[in-house]
C-alpha cells in the first residue's frame, strides 16, 4: 500500500532475523552434512576465526595494507581524473580529440592491467594502487566531465551578469557542478577502489586481504577464505558509511531524495 | 553624456542560420523609465533582451548603453531571468551576496548587505536555507535581491513572474515597482501578459509576431505614480490603454496562428 512507511526500528529489527535465519541455515545445512563443510565452513567457524584474526592482531596488518592501498588509488585517481575531466570539459577540441582513446582506455577490462602492474611496480602496494587508480580515474574522469559540460548555462549567464570573470565562472558554478556529480560518484568510486585493490593482492601479493584468502584457498582452508570474505564486507559496509556521512554533508544543499523525507518547505 | 537613453537599439537584426527573428529593430529606453517590451509568445523578446545584456551579439546593427557602444557583458545591467538562476550550493545569504563578492566588496561588506536584503525582502530566519527549501516566491524575491544588491544602473527582466500564482505575482510586481521608483534604475520588463505590462510600465512596446519580428507600437502609459496594482485594473484610463493596445497586439496573436496552423 502506497504511503505506508514502516518504521525504522521494525526494518531493522526484521533485517536482523533475516540475517539469522540465513546463517542459521547455513550452520544446520553444515552440522548436518546436508552441505559438505569440506567446502562450505560453518558461520560458527567463521566467526570464530575471524575472532581470532583480531585477538592474535594477525588482520590488521592485511586489513591496513588492503586501506592503505584503497585510500591511495582513490585520492590519486581522483586528483588525476577531476583535473583531466575539468580540461576536457572545458577544452571541447581536446576531448573530441581523446575521445576515441578514453574509450579504449575505458573499455579495457581492468583485471588484466594486474599481471603488467606486478611487473612494473612489484609485489608491493603500488601494484595495487596503480590497479586501483586505473579504476577510479575514469569514475572521477567521467563525473568530473559531465559536471562540467551539463551545468545549466543559465546559471553561468547568471554568474556573468553578476560580474564573474572566467575564472569566478569556474569557482563558482562549474566546480561545484563538477563536485555534486563526483561526491554523488563516491560510493561507487570508493568500492570499486577496494575491488580493484583485492584482486590485485589475490593476483600477487605479500600482505593484505586478498592475499589471505589466496593463501587460504592454496591450501583448501574455506574457513580461511570465508573469513577474508567477512573481513572484507564489514570493511566495505563500515567505509560506505563513512562515504555517506561526508556525501550528507557535502551535498547539503541537495533536496533529500527519499520519499519520507521531512517536508522542510516552509508555508509561504 | 547625462541625457544619453540609458538604452538604445540602433537597426538591430537577429538571424538564426537562415530563420531571421528580429528584424530592423530600433528603440530608445530613457534614463530612470519603466520600459515593458510586449509580444506574442516566441516572437523574439528574450533574443532582444539577451542582446540588451551583451549575452548574444547582433547580427545587424549596434546597441548603445548610455552612450557607449555596447562590446562584451553590459556591465551596467542586472538580468532576471524567467526561470530560476539561483546557485543551488549557496545559501540564500550567500546568493544575495554573490554580486557583491565577485566585485570585489569584502566578506563582512557584502554579508552585512546581504543581511539587510534578507529583511527587505521578507526572509527573516531563512538566509542559510538553501534554495530547494524554499517555496517559487521566496526564490524569487532571493533572486530580486540578487540582481538589486550590485546597484545596477539598468535592470533586465525576462518574464521573471510568469510561474507564480496571481497573488505572489502581486506581491512580487509590488515589490518591483517600490524598488525601481526608489533606486532611479531603468527597468526593461519584457512580459506576453499586458495587464502587467500597463500596471508596472511608463512605455510599452508592441513587438509584431515571428519569423520577422519588427516593432509595430509604441505606448506612452501616463498613469499617475505611485500606483496602486490591485486597484489600478479597474482605473478608466488602465482600461481604455489595454483596449487600445490589446487591439494591435490581438492581430500579431493572431497572425501568428495562422502561422503556425497553415
Amino acid at each position: 500500500m502506497p504511503g505506508h512507511t514502516p518504521k525504522k526500528s521494525r526494518i531493522v529489527i526484521l533485517q536482523l532475523l533475516l540475517a539469522v535465519a540465513m546463517l542459521g541455515t547455513w550452520e544446520y545445512c553444515s552440522a548436518s552434512k546436508i552441505v559438505d563443510p569440506f567446502f562450505f565452513s560453518r558461520p560458527s567457524e567463521i566467526a570464530l576465526r575471524v575472532g581470532h584474526w583480531a585477538a592474535t592482531g594477525f588482520i590488521w596488518p592485511h586489513l591496513l595494507t588492503t586501506l592503505l592501498e584503497t585510500v591511495l588509488s582513490f585520492f590519486i585517481g581522483s586528483c588525476f581524473g577531476s583535473v583531466f575531466g575539468f580540461a576536457l570539459g572545458t577544452l571541447p577540441t581536446a576531448a573530441a580529440l581523446l575521445d576515441p582513446y578514453i574509450r579504449v582506455g575505458n573499455a579495457l577490462p581492468r583485471v588484466v592491467l594486474a599481471p603488467i602492474f606486478l611487473l612494473w611496480f612489484g609485489l608491493g602496494i603500488w601494484s595495487k594502487v596503480a590497479l586501483g587508480v586505473t579504476v577510479v580515474f575514469f569514475i572521477v574522469f567521467f563525473n568530473t566531465f559531465r559536471g562540467i559540460r551539463e551545468v545549466d548555462s543559465l546559471l553561468i549567464d547568471n554568474a556573468r551578469m553578476l560580474g564573474a570573470s572566467r575564472r569566478q565562472v569556474a569557482r563558482h558554478v562549474l566546480i561545484p557542478s563538477a563536485l555534486t556529480w563526483i561526491f554523488s560518484s563516491l560510493h561507487i568510486s570508493v568500492g570499486m577502489a577496494i575491488v580493484a585493490v583485492v584482486v590485485g593482492e589475490y593476483l600477487g601479493a605479500s600482505k593484505g586481504v586478498g592475499y589471505l584468502i589466496a593463501q587460504a584457498e592454496g591450501v583448501f582452508d574455506t574457513t580461511g577464505m570465508f573469513a577474508g570474505m567477512a573481513v572484507l564486507a564489514l570493511t566495505v559496509l563500515l567505509i560506505g558509511a563513512i562515504v555517506g556521512w561526508a556525501e550528507r554533508r557535502m551535498l547539503r544543499w541537495k533536496p533529500p531524495q527519499a520519499s519520507n523525507a521531512p517536508d522542510r518547505i516552509p508555508p509561504e | 553624456m547625462n541625457d544619453a537613453p540609458a538604452v538604445a537599439v540602433r537597426n538591430v537584426s537577429k538571424a538564426f542560420g537562415s530563420f531571421v527573428a528580429l528584424d530592423n529593430i530600433s528603440l530608445e529606453v530613457g534614463a530612470c523609465r519603466f520600459v515593458s517590451i510586449v509580444g506574442p509568445s516566441g516572437c523574439g523578446k528574450s533574443t532582444l533582451l539577451n542582446m540588451i545584456a551583451g549575452l548574444s551579439l547582433p547580427s545587424e546593427g549596434q546597441i548603445e548603453v548610455f552612450g557607449h557602444p555596447l562590446a562584451g557583458i553590459n556591465r551596467r545591467a542586472s538580468y532576471m531571468f524567467q526561470r530560476d538562476a539561483l546557485l543551488p550550493w549557496k545559501t540564500v545569504l550567500a546568493n544575495i551576496q554573490f554580486g557583491l563578492r565577485l566585485r570585489g566588496y569584502g566578506r563582512e561588506r557584502s554579508l552585512e548587505e546581504a543581511q539587510a536584503w534578507v529583511r527587505r525582502i521578507g526572509l527573516d530566519g531563512f538566509g542559510n536555507h538553501y534554495p530547494y527549501q524554499l517555496s517559487g516566491g521566496m526564490r524569487k524575491r532571493v533572486a530580486i535581491a540578487q540582481c538589486w544588491t550590485v546597484k545596477p544602473d539598468l535592470v533586465l527582466m525576462d518574464e521573471p513572474f510568469s510561474a507564480l500564482d496571481v497573488h505572489t505575482r502581486l506581491r512580487m510586481e509590488g515589490e518591483i515597482l517600490t524598488l525601481s521608483s526608489s533606486s532611479k534604475a531603468t527597468v526593461i520588463f519584457v512580459t506576453h501578459d499586458l495587464e502587467e505590462a500597463i500596471a508596472l510600465s511608463d512605455e510599452v512596446f508592441l513587438l509584431s509576431a515571428s519569423p520577422r519580428t519588427r516593432i509595430v507600437g509604441r505606448y506612452s502609459i501616463d498613469l499617475p505614480k505611485p500606483r496602486n496594482l490591485i486597484d489600478i485594473k479597474s482605473d478608466l484610463e488602465f482600461q481604455n490603454l489595454y483596449r487600445t493596445i490589446w487591439r494591435d497586439l490581438r492581430k500579431e496573436v493572431l497572425k501568428d496562428d495562422a502561422g503556425t496552423h497553415s
